[in-house]
């Protein structure tokens, strides 16, 4: 009986260890200006000053638009050409298909830091550069994405694809009418991991994007918090930090179990 | 016939990915390799240097720092994460009310981004008016350096960086603990195994893949740390928390020293699948597979 | 099956073939293109001259534009050089990057039209001239604006600690800084400061302290001299030892204050060394009573003479896509006339690089009514850009590193870290 006490103790803890910050965050975010550097807990008043500040200096409602347009993007385009190269690989026959194959694996494997440079000039020479294209072609093909599919499909049994081609169906509808439908793990996990990687992305936007209009939103945060704009107004900085943190947080709250799941899935196939 | 027309759709289906893997991954990666001779500021034509980057990084103080500010971060870091997360997620095997609601709370920091987490850490961070210190004080204790001192700022940013991702492997240790029968330890403890032994015999097995998972995915997040010294330190102090990425950033994005840039980053590309591999090989022949 | 699969395949394709095509020059619109900074007051400024401009000569208006907001105007330049989409005239590019773009031939060089010279003279000295003059004897920057470094003070706290005037050199600023140092809370650590300076060993930070600085006590001596460096001196020594002094005795603090709320505002340090910025700043953020103003900067007790500054001065260009370049400048000639200056320095209270500007008749009614900008017309004598060199933030960044090791933590005599960036800093010209 003690023991469960203990254990409960611990884990109550544990769970303020890693809750309790953000919402020291959000107080100190709402607080008004003069109490900030004595707060603790709550905050005596409310004050939206703090937020007011940060949406006149900085586009951060059009840099979230930015986000969510580039994120979405890649998350369809992953969606659409990962299962696609990912049928192909698991269930069609074609010389070279091992090595493509392999080719994937390999991209998985290669490290970022010896591409960063020379897809920087790519973006340059494609004119790219303040440009959503920069954002969001390079990510179109996400190896992991690929391979994911693949292991999936590779359980679907043959006879329902079978039975489509009799049908007179082509295999792009096969993928999206028959693999898509019995996928939804699949595309959840992917869509998911997709979604939350290209949403935190932010060395690359901060190297290609250089116009405010265009930005992502946690560009727009990280330079708020390292530049001058803020006039060392630390509320407006947590606040910005903050406004940042919702949508995820509130996708979070809805989605959790699939968030959960899908981490861990991708974490046990390594 | 028919198989002649499915080879080909298998190809077209395939195709957009070799494009794209031609432009974004086979070009840029020999174009690095054709970069590192030459010396170029964008603006200017390329000059070609031959092997003179890589004498300049055999000789770079900051290369060499870099590498040593990384390994400061995963010592701290790595086994920090294991032992926190293993130690959460035994609590969490045990019968409990409100596990998800705990697997939850523990898993939030991992979905933030990592600009939040190094924001608020910032302000954690403080010497002077930071929480931490603040509870310090009130403790009666003295005050830490956290990010101003040269020995803490980067153990500072591993503690900050196991905070963030040690979620994740609290719920995969916690599946791999889950894994094990529990007629496992009944069985040892009929025969009068220790603590250790069983932990040793029976539990380490199973959450043996999870270790080996934090040890490669810390790894190459610790060579690829870069917003949190960019907002938090930039570098500093003393470069002590100068990471690869940042190094890289700085030659390539203020400098414009293109072909040093693009040097560096093949040589510590080369550094990471290097240390992959290694971990790899050690671990696998210490688990005997 | 096929027919789609091909679509889907040749459609990608040629999309990526089109959006990767260069983009070839469009055609040029007919009018000059003018970027200026983009802080709301330059923004009124120069919408007000283009449009006066404009009325007066509707055979050759003028496009205006502030500059793309981006995290700094510097990398929003660099990133139109380098997409070829600059404008013809750009009025805020600070002088260190001159040299950079003129040797990448991306400017023109101004000395070469017609009446160029002649004007300039009427408007600068030959010292601020021959500053502004690149390594080819050319003159790509039209000297425009200045914001020079002064000690911003908080009056009431001098008085209290019994100085009639503020500090005005190092034994005296040390003396100030010994009697206002405290620990107010009792928690054993200083909260109270004499001043502060960022402790990051960033490049840009060293232009308000140790650069300063260094001007003050050498009398606007330089740091790069015809390709060799010239800071290895005793001067640079002495700002050294003396930024070293404020960091060991807890005169200043390590940690980095801008985390949080404006100390300065707030009493928690005394002066802070600010340029015209902090007027507004101050104004817009200050607790009742509060009272500050400006002075030169602190300097070696055997000071004798002047004291100089620095004054991150930004210079208008013209970049080589112009193709009308007479035009720009007739259109420039109008911006740097007196009466445009006197416009500047109502609208934006920055302060125009033009000799004589206090003793200048013509400006005496505006500095009647704004008297906080005496101080900085008066130093405007006194003011220095930075060297002709093509690497110039690289030098900065070493003698930032050597700050920090030096200044900061103490763990380099000054003597050693100036004549290690001194060596480390002339390899990098070589």
């Amino acid at each position: 009986m003690l023991k469960k006490l203990v254990i409960h103790v611990f884990l109550i803890f544990g769970g303020l260890l890693f809750v309790y910050p953000f919402f020291w965050m959000v107080s100190a975010s709402l607080a008004p200006e003069n109490e900030l550097s004595q707060l603790t807990f709550i905050p005596s008043i409310i004050s939206g000053q703090s937020y007011r500040q940060v949406i006149e200096k900085i586009p951060i409602i059009r840099a979230f638009l930015n986000s969510l347009f580039v994120s979405l993007s890649i998350t369809t385009g992953v969606l659409i050409f990962g299962s696609m190269v990912g049928y192909a690989l698991s269930r069609m026959q074609f010389r070279g298909r091992q090595l493509v194959f392999y080719v994937i694996i390999f991209t998985m494997t290669l490290p970022f830091q010896i591409t960063l440079i020379p897809q920087y000039i790519l973006m340059v020479k494609f004119a790219w550069v303040d440009t959503f294209l920069s954002l969001i072609v390079p990510y179109l093909m996400n190896a992991f994405a690929i391979i994911m599919f693949r292991q999936y499909f590779m359980s679907i049994p043959q006879d329902l694809i079978d039975a489509a081609r009799m049908d007179g169906c082509n295999e792009l509808q096969i993928l999206y009418r028959i693999l898509w439908p019995n996928s939804v793990p699949a595309l959840i996990t992917v869509g998911i991991i997709t979604f939350m990687a290209s949403w935190n992305e932010v060395l690359w936007p901060l190297i290609v994007i250089r116009n405010e209009t265009l930005m992502t939103m946690p560009q727009v945060v990280t330079l708020f918090a390292v530049g001058g704009r803020a006039e060392s107004q630390l509320g407006a900085k947590l606040a910005s930090a903050t406004m940042l943190a919702i949508p995820i947080v509130l996708a979070y709250v809805f989605f959790q179990r699939y968030f959960i799941q899908s981490m861990t899935t991708t974490g046990m196939k390594e | 016939m028919i198989v002649k027309l499915k080879n080909i759709t298998g190809y077209l289906m395939v195709m957009p990915y070799l494009i794209h893997f031609s432009i974004f991954i086979a070009f840029p990666i020999l174009f690095s390799l054709f970069l590192m001779f030459h010396r170029w500021n964008i603006i200017s034509p390329m000059e070609f240097v031959g092997l003179k980057n890589f004498y300049r990084l055999l000789h770079d103080y900051y290369f060499w720092r870099s590498i040593v500010n990384t390994l400061v971060f995963l010592v701290i870091h790595v086994p920090l994460q294991i032992m926190t997360a293993l130690f959460f997620a035994e609590l969490l095997n045990q019968k409990i009310h409100l596990r998800g609601f705990f697997r939850a709370a523990f898993f939030l920091p991992v979905v933030v981004s990592g600009v939040v987490v190094t924001m608020l850490w910032e302000q954690l961070y403080g010497f002077d008016t930071g929480l931490l210190n603040r509870i310090l004080v009130n403790l009666g204790l003295d005050k830490i350096g956290w990010l101003i001192s040269p020995q803490m700022a980067m153990p500072s940013i591993a503690i900050m960086a196991t905070w963030k991702n040690v979620g994740l492997y609290i719920i995969l240790f916690l599946v791999g603990l889950q894994s094990v029968p529990a007629h496992y330890y009944e069985a040892a403890d009929l025969e009068g195994a220790s603590h250790w032994q069983k932990f040793r015999y029976i539990t380490l097995p199973s959450i043996n893949p999870t270790i080996f998972m934090v040890v490669i995915l810390s790894t190459i997040g610790g060579f690829s740390l870069f917003i949190e010294p960019y907002i938090m330190t930039s570098g500093g102090p003393l470069n002590s928390t100068l990471s690869a990425v940042l190094y890289i950033y700085k030659q390539g994005f203020f400098y414009y020293h293109m072909g040093y840039a693009a040097t560096l980053g093949f040589f510590f590309a080369m550094l990471i699948l290097l240390v992959v591999f290694l971990q790899k090989r050690f671990i696998e022949r210490d688990t005997g597979r | 099956m096929i027919p789609q699969i091909l679509f889907l395949n040749i459609s990608l394709s040629l999309f990526l073939a089109f959006v990767s095509c260069e983009k070839t020059n469009n055609i040029k619109n007919q009018k000059i293109l003018y970027w200026s900074a983009n802080n709301p007051d330059e923004i009124i400024f120069a919408k007000k001259a283009v449009n006066e401009w404009n009325d007066l000569h509707p055979s050759s208006m003028i496009n205006y534009q502030p500059v793309p907001e981006g995290r700094s105007s510097e990398e929003i330049i660099l990133a139109a050089v380098v997409g070829k989409t600059t404008p013809d005239i750009y009025s805020n590019m600070w002088q260190g990057d001159v040299e950079f773009y003129a040797r990448g031939k991306v400017l023109i060089p101004l000395d070469t039209l017609p009446d160029f010279m002649e004007f300039i003279r009427t408007r600068c000295d030959s010292a601020t001239l021959a500053e502004v003059t690149s390594s080819d004897g050319h003159i790509y920057q039209i000297p425009w604006k200045i914001n020079p470094i002064m000690m911003l003070y908080n009056v009431n706290i001098f008085n209290d600690l019994n100085f009639t005037t503020p500090p005005s050199n190092y034994s005296d600023f040390i003396e100030a800084a010994s009697r206002f140092k405290e620990d107010m809370n009792g928690d054993g650590y200083i909260d109270r400061w004499i001043g502060y300076s960022e402790v990051l060993a960033v490049w840009y930070q060293r232009f308000f302290d140790f650069y300063p600085l260094y001007l003050a006590a050498s009398h606007g001596a330089p740091l790069v001299k015809d390709n060799k460096i010239v800071f290895n001196n005793t001067l640079a020594v002495e700002v050294f030892r003396f930024l070293q002094n404020l960091y060991s005795n807890d005169y200043f603090p390590r940690e980095r204050l801008s985390a949080r709320s404006d100390p300065f505002l707030l009493s928690f340090i005394a002066t802070r060394f600010a340029g015209p910025w902090e007027i507004a700043h101050a104004e817009k953020f200050k607790p009742a009573g509060f009272t500050y103003d400006f002075y030169s900067l602190p300097v070696p007790d055997d000071h004798q003479g002047d004291i100089y500054t620095y004054g991150d001065p930004k210079n208008i260009v013209l970049f080589s896509t112009c193709s009308r370049p007479w035009e720009a400048w007739e259109f420039l000639k109008f911006v740097i006339s007196k009466q445009n200056d006197l416009q500047f320095m109502e609208i934006t209270h920055q302060i125009p690089r033009r000799k004589n500007l206090f003793n200048d008749e013509f400006f005496s009614d505006y500095f009647a009514r704004n008297p906080r900008m005496i101080p900085f017309a008066k130093q405007a004598e006194f003011v220095r850009g930075t060297d002709v060199c093509p690497v110039l933030k690289e030098i900065f960044d070493i003698l930032a590193q050597e700050y920090e090791a030096c200044v900061v933590f103490g763990i380099k005599t000054p003597e050693e870290a100036i004549s290690d960036a001194a060596a480390a800093a002339q390899l990098l010209l070589d």
